[in-house]
């Protein structure tokens, strides 16, 4: 059976920091001091730590020899997502000269292990990848970073640089816009339905950060607060469509841009969409955006992460790596709700990532990077999941 | 005018007050039936509400039961799974029942049926499998999450109608909080009307009370100017009445003077007139002038000069004439009885002169010279409206006189005056002498 490919923005990791945190104070402050001194030869750091802010200045060290320069992307599947990254991938790359290709999985679990095994087997010096199966593939990584090739994940461990969101933080900004348009518009009262992403827990702090945020409104009833049983828009439009049967008036949508768009369709043919309601999701998908545009569209908002700009940060990162340089440990990809206030300003930003990561301000607004890590250091690598939030 | 408007306010507020009263016992009435209503509906939807977490907890505790003999194969699990079971069936009914009573059948009510029937019939399935041995098979179903997919639908319909419940039971008790206010606020504003009501009442009252006592100030203040206008006017014509009077004593004065004037003219003539017949003719006329002067001296000294006391005037025209014919020679006595009798003036004057007639005929004829005798004059009051006038003497009677120096005047003029009395004299011969009779009416004219 196939496991839903983790979308970019996933990896809260909140159950493993409070277990981390639960075997002792001075295991952390350790950690922090001395992140090198909390490791397991051969199996990366398999016990969470906090990291400290990346430093670029960094003494760098020796260059992996007899790779090829070569960035491959393994992209679980063709979202619009995963497209970005390997767009800002490409981008990078091309500028540091290394050749760049994507090897598509087509959500299947076992093309990934094979593709990552034939990667090695070709002297690939940097993979980024999407994982599907994150236990299965895990070996398959571990292998490549011990032959000294550089592995950017999305979310899951293990790999050099963790791509992870805030979840907690991301859910937030979304529940926050959400509550902020309840106030001024309805009155401080909605109903509310909640559209999750269950058979990925690790996204679970979005929905309690949202739940949490909601939960200050005392006229704000959570009507539903369900999993559609596939994360897409069909998925989003079924369980609207089953929503309303039992919820007529429906005020807030919450959940993944893909689902609710979806429930926007249902609203739309039930003639329950409203200029007055709030639709807002997470990822910043085309069609959600698109939607932010229309005049009267119950669209209000979208949480991107802007995933060509974190994937040419990683793209620079995988160059830097097989040049001997220290890079990041970890990434965060800061969530910037799109309005349509911003939203042209966040187009302009991720169809040129290059300019947005040259400028620290900007870049800054939508990453931030933990620990130090480089070819010498390897064994160092994080093999827990990884999150830079501790609620 | 102000006990019409005084019937009209208080017939009006006695209306607007009864209203008041009426809209407070409506609204009492009609309060209690709708919160009596109410409180049904509430109850209905307790019940619903009820139903629906029982329906759920019953689901939950099955399919908790369902995956705890899964995981483990432990027969612990099937009592409370069956019992759940059981209960789910019955609850599921009882909520359909009692969500068609409390409102319109939901959109999803059939869905809900459908989802919680496959909910039943997958953990059976499981569970049968698990009970052949096929743990595989058992636990493929649980991983396909079609289990959780129906427990998620099943939740978001009786979420639904648990809301659903609690929003109609919230409205219910709004409405029933909302009535309260109303009726509060109606028994305020009826209590303020019907105050309202009795204080203008009672300002009608008073203000009414307080026009009636200053139109009766009015009356009053009327009535005193009227009766000061009449005094005044009663005092004016008092004084004209005076000065009127004052004036016709002064007239009758003058009169009477002037008379007298001509009587003693007429006098002074008799004296120089040497003829004896033409003496006595003058004095005759001098009598009679007399006789209207002493009328007019009568008037001037009366208040009333429409009237005369016939007994005052003949009393003293009879002495003053005694006293002539004495003084001229004549030696009878002239005695008289007078009743008071009031007659009109003009018909005094003319009786005066019949009197005076008669009278001076008596002296002149009754008795031959040289003889004395009595002559009575009687006044004689017969009834209301008449009386009656005698002339008597104990002389020669009628049919003795010659009367040699009468010219028949006397006659005449006693006849006319007589006449002018609406009556004629009597002449009645006496053993001896004559009585000359005349009755007359008294009666006051129109």
């Amino acid at each position: 059976m196939r496991r839903p490919a983790p979308s970019l923005s996933m990896r809260p990791w909140r159950h493993a920091v409070a277990r981390r945190f639960a075997c002792g104070a001075l295991a952390a402050l350790l950690a922090v001091t001395s992140p090198l001194a909390v490791h397991a030869q051969g199996n990366g750091l398999t016990k969470p730590v906090i990291l400290p802010a990346f430093d670029p200045s960094r003494q760098s060290c020796t260059a992996p020899n007899g790779l090829r320069k070569e960035l491959v992307f393994v992209q679980d599947n063709e979202r619009e997502f995963v497209q970005g990254i390997g767009h800002g991938l490409a981008l990078a790359a091309s500028e540091r000269g290394l050749k760049f290709r994507a090897l598509r999985s087509n959500n299947d679990p076992a093309l990934m292990i094979r593709q990552v095994n034939g990667l090695r087997a070709d002297r690939t010096g940097a993979i980024v990848v999407a994982p599907i199966d994150p236990p299965s593939l895990s070996p398959s990584l571990k292998r490549l970073m011990g032959s000294g090739a550089y592995i950017g994940a999305i979310v899951p461990p293990p790999a050099i640089t963790i791509l992870n969101a805030p979840q907690y933080r991301t859910g937030a900004v979304l529940a926050e816009a959400a509550a902020a348009h309840i106030r001024s518009h309805l009155g401080g009262k909605a109903k509310v339905v909640l559209l999750t992403h269950d058979n990925l827990q690790f996204l679970a702090p979005r929905f309690t950060a949202m739940r949490d945020t909601l939960r200050q409104l005392p006229g704000v009833i959570i009507v539903a607060d369900i999993s559609p049983a596939t994360v897409d828009k069909a998925g989003g439009y079924r369980t609207m469509k089953m929503i309303l049967l039992a919820q007529p008036k429906v005020d807030v949508v919450l959940g993944a841009d893909t689902v609710v768009l979806g429930a926007l369709q249902a609203l739309r043919e039930a003639g329950k969409a409203r200029p007055d309601q709030f639709l807002g999701g997470i990822d910043g998908e085309s069609e959600a955006v698109a939607e932010l545009k229309k005049a009267g569209s119950p669209y209000k908002a979208s949480i991107s992460l802007a995933s060509p700009i974190f994937g040419y940060a990683m793209g620079r990162f995988a160059s830097d790596w097989m040049n001997g340089k220290t890079v990041p440990q970890a990434m965060d990809s800061l969530p910037k709700a799109l309005t349509i206030a911003n939203i042209a300003q966040y187009e302009r930003d991720v169809a040129d990532p290059r300019s947005v990561y040259a400028d620290p301000r900007r870049r800054n607004s939508y990453l931030k990077m933990y620990g130090n890590i480089c070819f010498a250091s390897r064994d160092q690598y994080i093999n827990f999941p990884w999150s830079s939030e501790r609620k | 005018m102000a006990r019409s408007r005084l019937a009209l306010g208080v017939t009006g507020g006695l209306v607007v007050g009864f209203l008041a009263l009426f809209v407070i016992v409506a609204m009492t009435v009609w309060l209690g039936e709708r919160s009596s209503t109410l409180f049904q509906e509430a109850a209905l939807q307790r019940d619903t509400r009820t139903a629906a977490v029982e329906l759920r907890d019953a689901l939950r505790t099955a399919e908790s039961s369902q995956r705890g003999y899964i995981l483990t194969a432990n027969e612990i699990y099937l009592a409370p799974y069956d019992t759940a079971k059981a209960r789910a069936r019955p609850q599921m009914s009882s909520f359909e029942r009692l969500v068609i009573k409390a409102s319109r059948p939901p959109l999803f009510l059939a869905r809900l049926r459908a989802a919680v029937d496959e909910k039943i019939r997958e953990m059976d399935q499981s569970v049968a499998l698990k009970r052949a041995g096929s743990d595989a098979d058992a636990l493929s179903i649980i991983r396909s999450n079609r289990g959780k997919a129906l427990m998620d639908e099943i939740n978001v319909y009786l979420y639904g109608a648990i809301l659903d419940a609690d929003e109609r039971s919230t409205l219910s008790e709004v409405e029933r909080q909302n009535n309260a206010a109303m009726l509060r606020l109606i028994s305020i504003v009826g209590a303020f009307v019907i105050v309202l009501v009795v204080a203008a009442v009672a300002f009608t009252v008073y203000r009414n009370r307080q026009e009636i006592t200053q139109a009766r100030d009015e009356v009053r203040a009327a009535n005193f100017s009227l009766e000061e206008r009449v005094e005044r006017r009663t005092q004016e014509l008092a004084l004209a009445r005076e000065r009127a009077e004052i004036l016709l004593s002064e007239v009758n004065h003058r009169v009477a003077n002037s008379l007298q004037l001509v009587a003693a003219l007429v006098h002074m003539q008799s004296k120089t007139v040497t003829d004896e017949s033409a003496k006595g003719a003058l004095k005759e006329t001098e009598t009679r002038i007399q006789a209207i002067s002493q009328i007019h001296k009568s008037l001037y000294t009366s208040s009333d000069v429409t009237s005369v006391a016939l007994n005052d005037y003949l009393g003293v025209m009879l002495e003053n004439l005694g006293l002539a014919m004495r003084n001229d020679g004549h030696t009878a006595q002239l005695s008289s009885e007078l009743d008071s009798v009031i007659l009109p003036t003009d018909q005094s004057i003319s009786l005066g002169v019949v009197a005076t007639e008669l009278v001076t005929n008596a002296f002149k004829y009754a008795y031959p010279t040289g003889q004395s005798g009595d002559i009575r004059v009687i006044l004689r009051k017969l009834s209301e409206e008449s009386a009656e006038l005698v002339v008597q003497d104990d002389g020669i009677g009628l049919g003795a006189t010659t009367r040699p120096g009468g010219t028949g005047l006397g006659s005449k003029i006693i006849t006319a005056m007589a006449a002018a009395l609406k009556t004629n004299v009597e002449y009645i011969n006496r053993t001896p002498g004559t009585a000359a009779r005349l009755v007359f009416s008294t009666a006051q004219p129109a």
